[in-house]
C-alpha cells in the first residue's frame, strides 16, 4: 500500500509543474539610427548664359542709348532644401565693358539690371545693381526671406530693368556680368 | 573441543535469525521533475548605427536615400530555446525622422522602410517596417548560439529626398517556447 501511494501522489503533481513553467518568451532588439545632414541643391540654370544681344539703340531718338531690353529668365530646376530654415541670396553684378579705357563724359560701360530669384519663400530675394558710369561698383547682394520648411521647387531668376547709368550713351564693345544664387541655412546668410 | 562449540553456536544464530527474513518490506520513493519549455537571449540588444543615410555629391539622386547604407548591414545575438517546438519572430520597426516630426513636404520623405531577418538554428524570420507589427513565426526548434538580424531592402516612401535630423528604429526579435501541454 505505501508504494502504490507514493506513486499517485507524483502523478497528481506534475501537470501543476508544466502549467507554471511552459511560456518563457524571450525578445531581443537591435536598435537601427542614422542620420541626415542638412543639404540644399541648385538645380542647373537654364539658358545660360544669358545673351542679351545688342543692347544700345541703333538709330531714333535714342540712338547710342540703351534699348529696351526685354526680361530674361533662367530657371534653376529642382533646386532644394531638406530642412527648415533657409533663404536665397542673389549677388548680381552689373553688365561692364570688358574695355579698361577710362570712360569720357556722356558715356558708360556698365548696365545695371535688377536680378530677382522667386518661386521659394513668400516672396522674391531681388537686387538691383549700382554700377557708376564708369563701371565702379558693380556688385549688390541681398537676402530673401525666409522659407519655413523643406523645399524642392524650379527657381525662377528673373533679369530685368535695364539702365545704363545716367542714361549715358553706351561705349562700343563686350560686356559681361555675373548673377550668382547661393541657397543655405538662414544662419549662415544664405551661404 | 573448541571445534565442536563453534558448530553448535553456529546453529544458534542460524536459528535465531529465520523469523526476520520472512518480514521483509520495500519502501519507494519516486523521484520527478521537468524543465519547462523556455528560451532566453544571452546577448540581447545592439546597435546598427548606419551614418548618414541620403546620397551626397551633386548627382541626380542627391539627398535621396542611399540604400547602401541600411542594406547588409547585420549584427548577431546570442540566444537558445531548450524545445524542440520553440519558434522565432521578428518585427521591423521604420526610422523615423526624430528631429523633424510633422508632415513632410511633397518630395520629402522623414520615414526610412527596410526588410529584418533573422537567422538561428538556419532558420529564417522576416519582417518589412512597411506594414506595422511582427511578421510570421517560424519553427526554430532547440538551439544555442548565434541569432543573425540583417536588413535589406530599404527605401522611402516616395523615393523623395530624405528631410534632415536623426532618425531612429529598431528590429525586435522574439524566441518563443511551445506551451507544453498538460497531461
Amino acid at each position: 500500500m505505501k508504494r502504490l501511494a507514493l506513486t499517485l501522489l507524483a502523478t497528481m503533481a506534475l501537470p501543476g509543474i508544466a502549467h507554471a513553467q511552459a511560456t518563457d518568451t524571450a525578445s531581443a532588439d537591435v536598435g537601427v539610427a542614422g542620420s541626415v545632414a542638412k543639404l540644399c541643391m541648385l538645380g542647373t540654370p537654364t539658358p545660360a548664359p544669358v545673351d542679351l544681344g545688342q543692347m544700345a539703340n541703333t538709330s531714333g531718338t535714342r540712338v547710342g542709348k540703351i534699348a529696351a531690353i526685354s526680361d530674361r529668365t533662367v530657371t534653376l530646376p529642382g533646386s532644394f532644401c531638406n530642412f527648415a530654415g533657409s533663404a536665397i541670396t542673389v549677388t548680381a553684378t552689373a553688365l561692364v565693358a570688358d574695355d579698361a579705357s577710362p570712360v569720357e563724359p556722356g558715356f558708360a560701360k556698365a548696365v545695371n539690371y535688377t536680378a530677382a530669384v522667386t518661386n521659394w519663400a513668400p516672396g522674391p530675394a531681388a537686387v538691383t545693381t549700382n554700377a557708376t558710369a564708369a563701371g565702379g561698383s558693380p556688385t549688390n547682394s541681398a537676402t530673401g526671406p525666409t522659407q519655413p520648411a523643406p523645399k524642392v521647387a524650379d527657381l525662377d531668376v528673373t533679369l530685368s530693368n535695364f539702365t545704363a547709368p545716367s542714361d549715358n550713351l553706351l561705349t562700343a564693345g563686350a560686356y559681361s556680368g555675373l548673377v550668382v544664387v547661393k541657397l543655405g541655412p538662414v544662419a549662415s546668410g544664405g551661404d | 573441543m573448541k571445534t565442536s562449540f563453534l558448530a553448535v553456536a553456529a546453529v544458534l544464530a542460524a536459528t535465531a535469525a529465520l523469523p526476520a527474513a520472512a518480514q521483509n518490506a520495500t519502501g519507494t520513493v519516486a523521484v520527478n521533475g521537468s524543465v519547462a519549455d523556455r528560451c532566453q537571449f544571452t546577448l540581447p540588444s545592439d546597435v546598427i548605427n548606419a551614418g548618414e543615410l541620403s546620397q551626397q555629391g551633386a548627382g541626380s539622386n542627391a539627398g535621396k536615400l542611399d540604400p547602401s547604407k541600411l542594406d547588409g548591414q547585420s549584427r548577431t545575438l546570442q540566444g537558445w530555446c531548450n524545445g524542440t517546438a520553440a519558434t522565432m519572430s521578428v518585427e521591423a520597426q521604420r526610422l523615423v525622422n526624430t528631429t523633424f516630426t510633422t508632415t513632410p513636404p511633397t518630395g520629402f520623405d522623414r520615414v526610412v522602410n527596410y526588410d529584418a531577418t533573422a537567422t538561428a538554428n538556419s532558420a529564417n524570420a522576416t519582417d518589412t517596417s512597411v506594414t506595422d507589427g511582427a511578421g510570421t513565426s517560424v519553427p526554430v526548434g532547440m538551439f544555442t548560439g548565434d541569432v543573425k538580424v540583417t536588413l535589406s531592402n530599404s527605401s522611402s516612401p516616395t523615393a523623395g529626398l530624405l528631410v534632415a535630423g536623426d532618425y531612429s528604429g529598431q528590429v525586435l526579435v522574439t524566441l518563443t517556447p511551445a506551451v507544453t501541454p498538460a497531461p
